[in-house]
């Protein structure tokens, strides 16, 4: 298997992953399963400041190949300031191509994007009004 | 040096040529060497480069306990294996279709195997026990009546393990019909092998596994027993018609030189190796979570594998892949991932089979190799055991 240079980077020193996020203001969202090879978690803080809330932070942990990795480390270093919304900042198929993720591993970028958006919508969960 | 300058530990896929070879190969090549064509005895050129074709017929024949005449040239191991499974198979198909082989054979014997099903033979795959050891009673429990020929690895490819040749061998002489086939692409050099002695009817050879060329193997073909296949190729009539095509003088040469180092290689080099090998696991286990695969009494000591738990299996792979060269339990060549057949066979889940890894050494390994080969993977599985929650 070969990796482009981007891969390699972020593979090599994922950031990211030091630790998860526990906290009233940290979400959790993770998919895959480590039997079936590839299992993802994102820990997210969310900026409870005032205006629209946004990611503060982002941990990740990943039983994973080096393109799953890469991607997850790559989304921790990315989306820190940007406001809170359940979906990946940019589509599956262009961080596949970013990532040159060949097409068989699709389903794992998938993994990615459900374990992202399961974090991302505990966050907004969280953050709707109640009832009153 | 002009190729890459990582640790090499996997001399079980090829090793390098030893230099003598190297030079006496060079001999057969140039317009002032014996480049004539070995079937050509009318002229002084075919002459001489017969002459070296039989001298290096001799050679390995001597390594591995053969007569001379029994040797067939061939391209490689893979095509040994071919020619004795698709050759006893079809000279035999009108006395029985019935094959025994084993579920942790190399695909050269597998792959051979299930073409043969396809054509309308039956072939019964015999599973090991989890340590990689096949009971020769399994065999004596799968031979029938109408079994032609069976088909057992010596030395394991992937984890080592030797089989009880002689006991099959015997079985197999016992049953009159089935022949025995054996390859012996990774014994060369780590473990004895005697053809005559062991009773075998066929012997599958590599030369790139022993520090000789690529590109050349050979079929040791019983004569005593009487052994009789059909050719899968015809031509010139060459080996015994069982291998037409001009003999490639220099690749059978350095394949002469090759086996005659490892007739001629101190006995204290075993030794050596089985340090290094002792050396690594004592490393590798104190990393903890780490596997060992296949019996290690009954192996070479040329060969470790090592699963690791909680470690995904392409990740290790490319974490340790900048500082050692090593073979993997999974076919990451392919974009699906396979795990190791051969581990799983065993008994190993998918998840440990694809954290596994082959070290395997050869004549220039060293204790530096060996630490600098713990330390590479101690720091790639901690690093992935951290990032995937272990």
């Amino acid at each position: 298997m070969t990796y482009n240079e981007l891969t390699r980077r972020y593979f090599e020193n994922a950031s990211g992953t030091a630790g998860v996020l526990i906290g009233p203001d940290c979400f959790r969202g993770a998919s895959g399963s480590r039997a079936q090879g590839t299992w993802v978690q994102f820990d997210v803080q969310v900026d409870s400041g005032a205006g629209p809330a946004r990611i503060q932070a982002v941990r990740f942990l990943a039983f994973a190949c080096p393109h799953i990795i890469a991607v997850s480390s790559w989304l921790a270093e990315q989306t820190p300031g940007c406001e809170i919304k359940a979906q990946l900042p940019e589509s599956v198929q262009s961080l596949r191509e970013r990532f040159d993720v060949p097409i068989p591993k699709l389903g794992r970028l998938l993994i990615v994007e459900d374990a992202w958006i399961a974090a991302l919508r505990a966050a907004e969960a969280a953050r709707a009004p109640g009832p009153e | 040096m002009n190729g890459p300058s990582c640790v090499y530990l996997d001399y079980a896929a090829t090793t390098p040529v030893e230099p003598l070879v190297a030079e006496r190969m060079a001999q057969c090549l140039g317009r002032d060497g014996v480049f004539g064509n070995p079937g050509s005895t009318s002229h002084v050129y075919g002459e001489a480069a017969s002459e070296r074709v039989e001298a290096a017929r001799a050679e390995v024949a001597a390594t591995v306990g053969a007569e001379p005449a029994e040797i067939i040239w061939t391209s490689g191991a893979t095509e040994a294996n071919n020619l004795a499974i698709f050759g006893v198979a079809q000279y035999n198909a009108q006395v029985g279709r019935h094959i025994v082989t084993v579920r942790t054979e190399h695909k050269a014997v597998l792959d051979p195997c299930r073409e043969l099903e396809r054509r309308g033979w039956r072939v019964t795959y015999l599973t090991p026990d989890r340590s990689g050891v096949l009971d020769p009673a399994a065999v004596a429990a799968a031979l029938r009546p109408d079994t032609v020929l069976v088909s057992v690895m010596h030395v394991n490819n992937e984890i080592g393990v030797i089989q009880d040749i002689a006991a099959i061998a015997a079985l197999c002489a016992r049953s009159g019909s089935a022949r025995l086939h054996v390859d012996a692409a990774q014994s060369i050099g780590k473990c004895a092998v005697n053809f005559s002695e062991l009773g075998i009817d066929l012997l599958s050879l590599s030369a790139h596994k022993a520090y000789g060329p690529k590109g050349v193997g050979a079929l040791v073909v019983s004569r005593a027993r009487g052994v009789q296949l059909k050719p899968l190729q015809y031509g010139g009539g060459q080996e015994r018609a069982l291998r037409s095509g001009t003999v490639a003088t220099h690749q059978v040469v350095g394949m002469g030189v090759a086996f005659a180092l490892v007739k001629a290689a101190p006995r204290d080099e075993t030794l050596r190796i089985a340090l290094l090998r002792d050396r690594l696991w004592d490393g590798l286990r104190s990393i903890g979570g780490v596997l060992r695969n296949g019996d290690s009494e009954r192996s070479v000591p040329h060969l470790l594998n090592v699963s690791f738990e909680g470690v995904e299996g392409e990740s290790l792979v490319a974490a340790v892949r900048p500082h050692i060269a090593v073979s993997t339990g999974s076919a990451c060549t392919s974009i699906n991932q396979e795990p190791s057949y051969v581990l799983r066979a065993l008994g190993r889940d998918d998840r440990l089979a694809e954290s596994s890894l082959r070290f395997s050494f050869g004549r220039f390994s060293t204790a530096a190799d060996v630490d600098t080969a713990v330390s590479a993977v101690r720091r790639a599985v901690e690093r992935l055991r951290r990032i995937g929650g272990a």
